[in-house]
């Protein structure tokens, strides 16, 4: 909220050094966000005494005018208003001021003749909508002053930020007061006199045969009253007003308009003047209903949209013209005041909260009144804010307030729900034993009367019984004072400390530690950790060609950014691939990139999806770039298995196997190169090289290595510690074999077939060459060379026992697999 | 007395070959041809018995004294030769040590991660444990039961990202918005810890959160949060402070300044802003701190008592403190990070950096 420090300075001394006012606004909890110097727009406008004035020899309405502006010779300039005259004064820009509007001044030539600045109006000032002539200022206005400086508008504004819980603040006058308890000072509140000024005319007609107040529904609508001004001249707004409005960034309308808008940010009571002709029946008589609108109900609101609305909004309305109004956020067009309203209809009511914010929501639609009925505008002392409306209403524009039949108030006023005062115990131990502070009793009564609570002795020495006021809706219990005291005590002022319960650990979970081994194991594999959205595409696993099965349904976003990301994720591939794409298509060939993060899988009739934590990888290009002393190899599927293995072993996950998947079990990854990941029985995941229209799908460039797993199963499969195996101490005997099988053969059936053969004394088989030839090995026939390390635990093997050994291995295997050796 | 003879003059052949041997293949020759199985010296050895037994004597002293001096002059020189040739094949195998070294490429930490750990091990210390909460989230766990109220503008559809309600009783409040979203702040996580452990309580959740953002330099509409949480029997303001204060200086370095603001949270009472004082200026205010001096890294705040009441805690024995803050705020205090995105487009060439 825009606050001048001008007008504030009517209720309230305000401090003369402003770093130091908003410093402690800021720690007192109302945040300064702009701090802005009025009148720096009116740089280079001065007052200007007009000496000469002829008319334009080649214009019909222009005139020439010298103009003495204080500074050295008197300036030349073209005028075409017609109220120009010698001697009188004006405000002149200037060449080199800026106005409203970035409108330069310039030396410039008008029908061949000379113009050095300009002779304003006070629209050209941005001060009014006054166009009619120049603004012809006093005769005793001193020549040469700055204009800023002339009218007093050197003012500074501060952008406050008010949070929600302090709807009192959002007015000039809340602020006073809350300024007055930051610096323990006078509060000078307005209210009293402005509403002592209206003086009803007892001899007209009662304001009762013309207006009938009827509310359907007291919770939408607390309290609703209404006043009628007669024989308004609707017209410009007095210069204090627009002065005020101006400054904080209000644009002046008209005389009636501006008093509404001036008492809602002066007083924070929103108001609607309505043209009361325009709400009347044939029988002359007004019938405000305030009910819930029906459901497809339209409305024409001020700001010109129609509005179609729903039953959970409350309008404004009368029997025969329906809607006229959106109780709390904007008036309707057909009723508004116009130049030709003469008689007004001046609404002060409040609005039910919730169903204001969500009116405002569901329309789009944020005004000054919805933001304040929002955060709850005080039923009580309406009337008094309404008839300081009323008053300033008949000051401006010359109209007389109504008087009523059956009050002195002048008013129609329905009241069917009353906010209760609270009365609250402050128990000053508590307070501060909960602060860790000694506060004093003083400050602690003193700070609570400044806000407007009534402070009395409670029940014993340590309490006091507070009666917060109606104006602060957000002090409803004991806690909410604590933080009154505190924030107007300072939290700079609280001693620091630490806690200091009883014995305590900070202790990490199993699932923790695995989650660090398993991150630290990726990056000794040279993967780069990244994070990429939780959103995805909807297409994004059909894209993938991934299967949905076992993934459960997608997420859907009621309210997505945009298609892309629409639903959550259940894969974290499309997301890293994307980054792959991303990657090539800067230039940057060599990518390794994992990801720990959740998926997300919906079920119908369950409300919360399921989340899997999921450690996913993807490689292209080649580990590290090619150097003096290194050719990097292009990564393919047995990096990505690599990896796995690594994994592993690091997490000491036993029977880790690699099996096959076809191209139907997973359409996602290149038949051949792609293998599921288990643990005994348990899956924990697949590797291999993602299918190449997959990559294309992706924009991105294959091969691309990929593995994605479960890190619960990876944390199940854990084992927590290794058992030790003794070192050996015997010296092992190593044997080489080459075997020739089919090509279906695979290593792991190789290496069952040895590890079952081989019995106690088989110590470790390595396979160090794969080797094809046509020739030389025979079609469809691959070579496979292992190194058996023969050993035994408690002697020397002597080479003749490994290598009857081996040769009784190498029996077995070539009759198991139909292998031959290779000679 | 001729092989007396003949063994000095072989003698001082021998020291001579020796000393002219250039290399310990050239040593070798020499050795053979004097020590080894038909050298000459050694044909001596051999030839013993035929010598006349009266000059047996001297002639076995004066071979074995030319063996002895042999031998000596060939470990001598072969000493010689062999520390040459070494200091000859470093020489040939020195490298330029200014060419790159071979490296084993490794990966790195995300930085926001990077971040995280920092600040879970410095609450780690402080004797806090790790909590976590689903990202999908309850419009309870995530409003109601954290005291927002229920037609606060931060539930709206403009701010929160709502998820379609699978369950079988659904019901919708404001158009569009369901009872199922995507967490918005990590403080669901102090409902569901208050809600299934009893106090003592010291944890911290750090985490992913989503707020509807159009992603920009300064906005990312998925970002990550740090809460933390404390409830326990006289746990006070000035202990909120001096945690916090501890924590900054930790993270920022100990010669900055923290200033708490009085603020408002739906779910803390009393509660504040967290500044620390800017690195860059110094707290004079500058561009970087928009003037002010200060830069605000954190909110926080004494649990609000109606939050107690959501967990069946009673706030009449116990008090507390909650805290949150943004991960990503403190990666561009940091390291000065110009583009928040980033952070998600997962480039190596940022990656790498860190």
């Amino acid at each position: 909220m825009k606050v001048s420090l001008k007008w504030l300075a009517d209720y309230v001394d305000v401090p003369a050094d402003i770093k130091e006012f908003c410093d402690r606004l800021d720690l007192t909890g109302t945040g300064v966000e702009g701090v802005e110097k009025l009148g720096a727009q009116f740089d280079g406008v001065v007052v200007g005494h007009v000496l000469t004035c002829e008319e334009h020899p080649d214009s019909d309405h222009m005139h020439v005018v010298t103009v003495d502006t204080g500074q050295g010779e008197p300036v030349q300039i073209v005028c075409g208003a017609p109220n120009i005259a010698a001697g009188i004064k004006v405000p002149v820009a200037t060449v080199g001021a800026v106005l409203p509007g970035d409108l330069k001044i310039k030396k410039s030539k008008l029908r061949g003749v000379t113009s050095c600045g300009m002779c304003c109006s006070k629209r050209e000032l941005g001060m009014g909508t006054d166009h009619a002539g120049i603004w012809v200022l006093p005769d005793d206005a001193p020549t040469g002053t700055p204009i800023a400086d002339y009218l007093g508008l050197g003012d500074t504004v501060l952008d406050l930020e008010i949070t929600p819980n302090r709807p009192d603040s959002l007015s000039i006058a809340g602020l006073g007061r809350e300024v007055a308890a930051m610096y323990q000072t006078a509060f000078r509140n307005p209210l009293a006199d402005m509403a002592a000024k209206m003086q009803p005319d007892a001899s007209a007609a009662p304001l009762e045969d013309e207006v009938k107040i009827t509310i359907d529904d007291a919770v939408r609508c607390p309290r609703y009253t209404a006043r009628v001004i007669r024989g308004c001249k609707v017209g410009p707004s007095p210069d204090w007003m627009v002065e005020r409005l101006t400054a904080i960034g209000q644009r002046s309308i008209n005389n009636i308009v501006d008093v509404t808008n001036y008492i809602l940010f002066l007083l924070g009571q929103p108001l609607h003047a309505f043209d009361l002709d325009t709400l009347k029946n044939d029988d002359g008589v007004a019938h405000i209903v305030i009910r819930a609108a029906e459901e497809g109900e339209k409305l024409q609101t001020l700001d010109g949209t129609d509005r179609v609305l729903t039953s959970d909004m409350t309008v404004i309305s009368t029997p025969e013209l329906g809607a006229v109004a959106l109780a709390g956020v904007m008036g309707g067009m057909d009723t508004e005041v116009t130049e030709k309203t003469v008689d007004i209809l001046l609404e002060a009511a409040t609005f039910e909260p919730g169903r204001t914010s969500r009116t405002s929501r569901n329309l789009g639609l944020i005004s000054e009144s919805s933001l304040r009925y929002e955060r709850g505008v005080d039923d009580h002392g309406i009337e008094a804010r309404a008839a300081a409306a009323a008053a300033l209403i008949a000051e401006v524009s010359g109209g007389t307030v109504a008087p009523a039949a059956d009050n002195d108030e002048a008013i129609v006023d329905v009241w069917p729900l009353k906010t209760e005062e609270r009365r609250l115990a402050f128990r000053i131990l508590r307070f501060n034993a909960m602060m860790g502070s000694s506060i004093p009793r003083d400050f602690i009564t003193d700070i609570l009367g400044r806000l407007g609570c009534q402070v009395s002795d409670g029940a014993d020495a340590d309490t006091l019984d507070v009666v917060a006021p109606t104006f602060r809706p957000d002090l409803e219990r004991e806690i909410d004072l604590y933080e009154e005291v505190l924030r107007l005590w300072g939290m700079d002022r609280i001693e620091s400390s630490l806690p200091g319960g009883p014995g305590r650990v900070g202790t990490r979970t199993v699932e923790e530690h695995k989650r660090d081994i398993v991150n630290d194991t990726l990056r000794a594999c040279g993967l780069n950790e990244t994070m990429t959205y939780s959103f995805a595409h909807p297409d994004d696993l059909a894209r993938l060609r991934m299967p949905e099965e076992g993934l459960g349904e997608a997420v859907e976003l009621i309210n997505p950014m945009n298609a892309d990301q629409s639903v959550l994720r259940r894969s974290i591939i499309p997301g890293l691939l994307g980054s792959v794409a991303h990657n090539q298509a800067h230039g940057v060939k060599n990518i390794q990139l994992y990801e720990i993060g959740e998926t997300f899988h919906a079920a119908e009739g369950r409300q919360l999806p399921k989340e899997r934590t999921r450690v996913a990888g993807v490689m292209a290009g080649a580990m590290g770039e090619a150097a003096w002393n290194a050719a990097p190899a292009a990564f393919d599927f047995f990096d990505g298995k690599g990896v796995v293995e690594s994994l592993a072993r690091e997490l000491a996950i036993p029977k880790l196997r690699f099996k096959a998947l076809s191209a139907e079990e997973a359409p996602h990854l290149q038949p051949g190169r792609a293998a599921q990941v288990l643990s005994g029985g348990t899956v924990l995941g697949w590797v291999g090289e993602l299918h190449p229209l997959a990559v294309a799908a992706f924009e991105a460039n294959g091969p691309v290595v990929a593995f994605e797993l479960e890190m619960p199963a990876l944390v199940k499969s854990s084992q927590p510690a290794r058992p030790y195996v003794d070192v050996p101490t015997y010296p092992a005997v190593a044997l080489d074999v080459a075997f020739v099988v089919d090509e279906d053969v695979t290593h792991e059936r190789m290496m069952q077939c040895m590890s079952s053969a081989g019995g106690k004394l088989l110590e470790s088989v390595q396979l160090f060459d794969v080797y094809r030839d046509a020739e030389r090995v025979g079609a469809g026939k691959k070579s496979m060379a292992y190194a058996l390390t023969w050993r035994a635990a408690d002697r020397t093997l002597t080479s003749e026992e490994a290598e009857k050994a081996q040769a009784k291995l190498v029996k077995k295997v070539c009759g198991a697999t139909g292998a031959e050796v290779r000679g | 007395m001729a092989i007396v003879e003949e063994v000095a003059a072989l003698k001082d052949e021998t020291l001579a070959a020796i000393e002219a041997a250039a290399d310990t293949a050239a040593l070798e020759q020499v050795r053979v041809g004097v020590l080894g199985k038909s050298g000459s010296l050694t044909g001596y050895l051999r030839g013993m018995g035929k010598v006349p037994p009266e000059e047996r004597a001297e002639v076995g002293k004066t071979v074995n004294a030319v063996r002895g001096a042999v031998e000596e002059a060939l470990a001598a020189r072969k000493a010689e030769l062999a520390a040459a040739e070494l200091a000859a094949s470093m020489d040939a195998s020195a490298v330029d040590v200014t060419l790159p070294g071979r490296v084993q490429q490794l990966g790195t930490r995300h930085l926001i991660n990077r971040i995280a750990d920092e600040i879970s091990e410095i609450f780690l210390g402080l004797g806090y444990s790790i909590a976590k909460g689903p990202e999908v989230e309850t419009e309870y766990y995530n409003f109601t039961a954290l005291n927002a109220p229920a037609d606060h503008p931060s539930r709206g559809l403009a701010d929160t990202f709502y998820v379609v309600d699978r369950s079988e009783n659904a019901h919708t409040h404001v158009k569009g918005e369901s009872d199922v979203l995507l967490r918005t702040q990590t403080s669901p996580v102090q409902a569901r810890v208050m809600e299934s452990q009893k106090p003592p309580i010291y944890i911290i959740s750090p985490g992913k959160v989503y707020r509807r953002d159009v992603a920009d330099p300064s906005h990312l509409p998925q970002f990550h949060q740090i809460e933390g949480l404390v409830v326990d029997e006289g746990i006070t303001f000035g202990d909120l402070k001096g945690t916090l204060e501890y924590v900054c200086k930790q993270i920022f370095g100990e010669e900055r300044k923290t200033r708490f603001r009085a603020h408002y949270f739906p779910f803390t009472e009393p509660s504040a802003e967290v500044d620390v004082s800017c690195g860059i200026c110094h707290g004079e205010g500058c561009r970087f701190c928009k003037g002010t001096g200060w830069l605000e890294i954190l909110g926080c705040g004494m649990v609000d008592p109606n939050v107690y009441g959501y967990a069946g805690i009673d706030p009449e024995k116990y008090s507390g403190f909650a805290f949150g803050m943004g991960v990503e705020r403190i990666a561009c205090l940091k390291y000065n990070v110009p583009d928040l995105r980033m952070l998600v487009e997962g480039d190596m060439r940022f990656l790498r950096q860190f």
